[in-house]
Formats: structure tokens, sequence, C-alpha cells
């Protein structure tokens, strides 16, 4: 659906975007994750066709967004950052006016409309002035006017911006909802966002790609996918000897935790589970174990570690 | 594409027409144009002119200062306030081109521009209906000094549509467009001091003469051509200025 390659965008002698390459095939619902001023938006915005590149080409469904502007923008539906809207009209107005300056033939605009306003749960506020809305609203307004076309592509840019977490909720059910019928481009820096919605990550900093992979691989991908957590009550020294003994274990953090318990930090290699182990070395020592888990790595673990190229924190507080 | 512009415009007279601004402006320059009116009817009650009322009425200071003044009103919001609200993006990423973006704001202000004057038509009609004795209006000389205000108007509103699309601020919209329109304005006037050859060629920017001459039914094409051709390629400009987001 979309095919980037040795895309560059130079403003005013900033590189903002610096030679991305990717692909985005149909049904996908792909995650663009990057600190501000990665060049999530500019990379939204040259393949909305608002703007050309400095070099590069990128083609959506096979047309070239620079040369064959048109053609693209008729495929695409595009929600740009901050979601700008007309204030002054109405929602049902906006829709019919957008809607016809993107081919809608007149004959199909109401039902088409009528369509996006259920989907988007817009029904109560149809007839309401955009500007008297609440932020929730308005983000759901733009996103009806992207989908209003029915357009193959969606290519949206934080949609979830300031919005309040049941907001954000219920946006990115539809979203996933809407990844069933469309290809979706979707930019953020909130993590669980992508975690939950997308079946791709695309992670882009100072305007290159630092890693593209499922939520799930980009996880695992990181040291420490074989860390284990156990509270154990015993004696703290033998507790520590008996687990650094265990093999596959390279390291042991012991810290006492509350009512006599140990809580034991056990870092093992990625795609290893020593959990077993722990809790036969437990039954073998008649220690009492309250809990034995797996520390799940969060995507924004791989999002600290590939963006400021430091080594994640492994202790995850409270997860 | 004929179909994008028709939407286009039926936008761009919208927005006109859902913002207060519209309705100050329309009914301040009213009650300009009814004040100059009433003056010169109280002037010319009982004396005998060369001119008509209505021939008169295209020639005041006021018509002038409507002109100058109200035109950057009209025109400041077109691409600056798109600009600052971030609409162009959504706007220029729907499936039109540049080029009948830049169009339909154009005709959209002149349509606006258009339906400002109208009420002025009825000054001839109310000239007659109170008369004591009424003569019959000329109804030539009349239509060809509104097509005069139009030719003008379409040269003024071009030039502020320029200025709009410079910036996304309203009110240095709207200055940078009532300079440009004072700057051509007053090069006219040059036309009456100097050589022979200065006074020739300013003489193609003198619209105070111009629409005078259109007001006495003198319809003259060069004046017709000049401020066609003028606004085409101011439109050409802008039209440049809008994609130049493209290669800055």
């Amino acid at each position: 659906m979309i095919e980037v390659q040795d895309l560059t965008k130079r403003y005013a002698g900033v590189t903002a975007v610096d030679g991305v390459s990717f692909t985005v095939n149909r049904g996908e619902i792909c995650g663009f994750l990057g600190p501000n001023g990665a060049g999530k938006s500019t990379t939204m915005k040259i393949l909305s066709g608002f703007m050309p590149a400095t070099s590069g080409e990128a083609k959506v469904a096979g047309h070239d967004v620079f040369t064959e502007s048109e053609e693209v923008r008729k495929r695409i539906g595009y929600m740009p950052e901050n979601n700008p809207l007309y204030p002054d009209m109405r929602v049902t107005e906006y829709l019919g006016y957008r809607a016809a300056l993107k081919g809608v033939p007149r004959t199909k605009r109401k039902a088409r409309i009528d369509e996006v306003l259920q989907l988007c749960g817009l029904g109560d506020v149809s007839r309401r002035i955009i500007g008297q809305l609440s932020k929730g609203y308005k983000q759901r307004v733009g996103l009806a006017d992207s989908l209003v076309h029915d357009p193959d592509l969606l290519i949206l840019d934080e949609p979830t911006i300031g919005l309040d977490p049941n907001q954000i909720r219920q946006v990115r059910h539809l979203i996933k909802d809407l990844g069933k019928r469309h290809t979706i481009l979707i930019s953020t820096h909130i993590l669980p966002e992508v975690e939950m919605t997308c079946n791709r990550v695309i992670i882009i900093n100072k305007g290159k790609i630092v890693a593209s992979d499922t939520p799930e691989n980009l996880t695992k991908m990181l040291e420490g996918g074989g860390t284990v957590r156990a509270e154990i009550r015993g004696d703290r020294p033998s507790v520590e000897r008996a687990l650094r003994g265990l093999p596959g274990v390279k390291d042991v953090a012991i810290e006492p935790a509350n009512d006599d318990f140990l809580r034991a930090t056990i870092y093992a290699p990625p795609r290893s589970d020593v959990r077993v182990r722990v809790f036969e070395a437990a039954a073998a020592n008649r220690w009492t174990l309250r809990e034995l888990s797996r520390v799940r790595q969060t995507l924004e673990d791989v999002f600290a570690f590939i963006t400021m190229k430091e080594a994640p924190v492994k202790e995850e507080e409270g997860k | 594409m004929c179909c994008n512009l028709f939407t286009l415009w039926r936008r761009e007279l919208a927005a006109y027409f859902l913002s207060p601004i519209a309705y100050l402006v329309l009914l301040s320059f009213l009650v300009l144009n009814a004040v100059s009116f009433l003056l010169m009817v109280n002037f010319m009650d009982g004396r005998t002119t060369d001119a008509s009322v209505m021939q008169s009425f295209f020639n005041t200071f006021f018509y002038w200062v409507a002109m100058l003044f109200v035109v950057p009103v009209i025109t400041m919001k077109l691409f600056a306030e798109e600009k600052r609200m971030g609409t162009l993006e959504t706007l220029m990423t729907a499936p039109v081109s540049d080029a009948s973006v830049v169009r339909s704001k154009f005709l959209g202000a002149i349509t606006f521009f258009a339906v400002m004057w109208l009420p002025t038509v009825a000054y001839a009609w109310i000239l007659n209906y109170f008369a004591k004795d009424a003569t019959p209006i000329d109804w030539g000389p009349v239509c060809a000094a509104y097509g005069g205000t139009l030719l003008v108007g379409l040269l003024y509103i071009s030039l502020g549509l320029m200025a709009s699309s410079f910036t996304h601020n309203q009110i240095v919209a709207a200055i940078v467009g009532f300079v440009l329109i004072a700057v051509i304005f007053f090069l006219g006037f040059l036309s009456r001091i100097g050589p022979p050859w200065v006074q020739a060629f300013f003489g193609y920017l003198a619209s105070v003469e111009h629409v005078s001459d259109f007001a006495r039914g003198q319809i003259d094409l060069r004046r017709v051509l000049f401020y066609i051709s003028a606004t085409a390629f101011i439109l050409f400009v802008t039209q440049k200025i809008v994609e130049s987001r493209k290669w800055r």
C-alpha cells in the first residue's frame, strides 16, 4: 500500500527525514513511533501530498505521491496533527463539504455521511457547530472527515493527542475497528496505543528508522526478555546462593519486601524460562513462594532503549 | 474540476456569511455610501450640474475610501486564516489543485464584493421615485459604472488575496493588502504630473479616471483588458506563492 524508498526532507539546513525506507502492506495497522521532532509528521505530510520530499520516492497504491498527487489524495484519508477543522460549520455541513470536495457522488453523499456519523459516534452532535464541540468530538469529526470518501489508506497524525483516558480508549477502539477495512498508518508517542492497536511498529528517531517489527518481536528483541521476579520467604544469604546456583541464571538482585518476604529479580538470557527451576529450588528448600512471574518488557522499554541508546531500566516498578 | 471549484466557492461564500465581520463590513459600507449619496443629493438639489447624480456617485471621496479600505478587509482572511488554523493542510491534501483553491477564493471574494455593491443599485431607483420631476435614469452609464467598479475590484481583490497568501496573520494580510492597493491607486495620480510619457504610462493605472470614464458611459477596451490581464497575472503569482511550500 505504501512504499517509501530513501525518502529525505531538508528544511533550511535541518534534515527532518533522513533516507527513510519502509513499506506498509494492505490491511496493516502500522504504528509510527518516535519522540517529538523525529520526523513522523514530516513523513506523513509527504505521503499525503502536502509537500514533496527533497529526494527519494514514495508511492501510495502504486502512484507516486508527487507526480500523481491527486490520484494519491483520492485514495487516502489524512488527518493532520492538531486536527484542523472549520469551527464555524455544523458537523453535517462540514462532512458534506468535505465529501463533495473528495469526489463522493452527490447521490451517495447523504448515505455515506450518515454511515461515518454512526461509525464515529457523532449521531447526537451532527447538527452542532464544530467550534462548540468538546475536544473528543472534534477529534471524531476529524476522523469522520478522513473516512468520508472511503479511502484505502488512512494516515492519522497523533489522533489521540489531548484526549482524556476514556476518549483515548474510544478512539483506539474505533481505529482498531477501522483496521478491519482500511490500511492505517498512525503516528503517536503514546506507547500503549501502539501496543494495543497496531500489528506493526516503525520506530523513527532523528529522521531515521531505527526499528521496524511487530510489537511482540520488538519486545522480545530486548535483552532481559527472560527476567523473572519471585517473592520468597526464607533466609536471605541462602536464597541468594541457591538462586545464583541455578543453571541459566546470570545475576540475582534481592531486596526485602513486606511480611518477611524477599523480592528477587532473577536475570536470565532472553527466550529462556527459569521459573520452573526457581519453583523447584523453593520446594526443595521449603521456602514459601508467593509470587513467580516474568518481568514483561514493554514497548516503552524498547522505545527508550532504541531512541536514547542507553540500557533500559531493568527494574520495572509496579508492573 | 469544475465541480470542485463550485464546492470550494460555495464554502468560501459560506465562510463570509458565517462570520460577523462580513455583516460589519456590509453595514459600514452601506452607511458610508448612504452618507455619500445623501450629501451629494443635497448638494445637487436645485442646481444645474454637468454630471448626473449617479455619475458623480462613482467619483467621490467616499467611493474610493470604500474601495481602498473595504477590499483588504474582505480578502485578509482568505489564506491567512486557513494557514493559522492549519486547515490549509486538510484543504490541500484533498484531491483539489492549488489553482482551483486560488480561483475559488478569488471568486468567493468577488462574489462578496458584488453582493456588497448590489444594494446601491437601489439609489438610482430611489432618486427617481422621490424626485419632484423625475428625469429618466440613463441605465447605460450606470451599468458601465458598475462594470468599472467590478473591474477595479478584480484587481484590488487579487492584490488582497496575494497579500493574504504571504502570511498567517490576518492583520498583516490586511495591512500588506492595503499598501499594495494604495501603491497602485496613488501611482495613478502620476498621470497628472510630469512629462507626457510619464503621464501616458501612469494613465494606465489611474483608476480614478477610469471609473469616472466608465460612469460617463465611456467604455474603453484598453482599460478592460488592463484590469483583466493584471488580475490574471496577480492570481498566477498568488498560485506560485501557494505552491512555494513545495520547494521551500
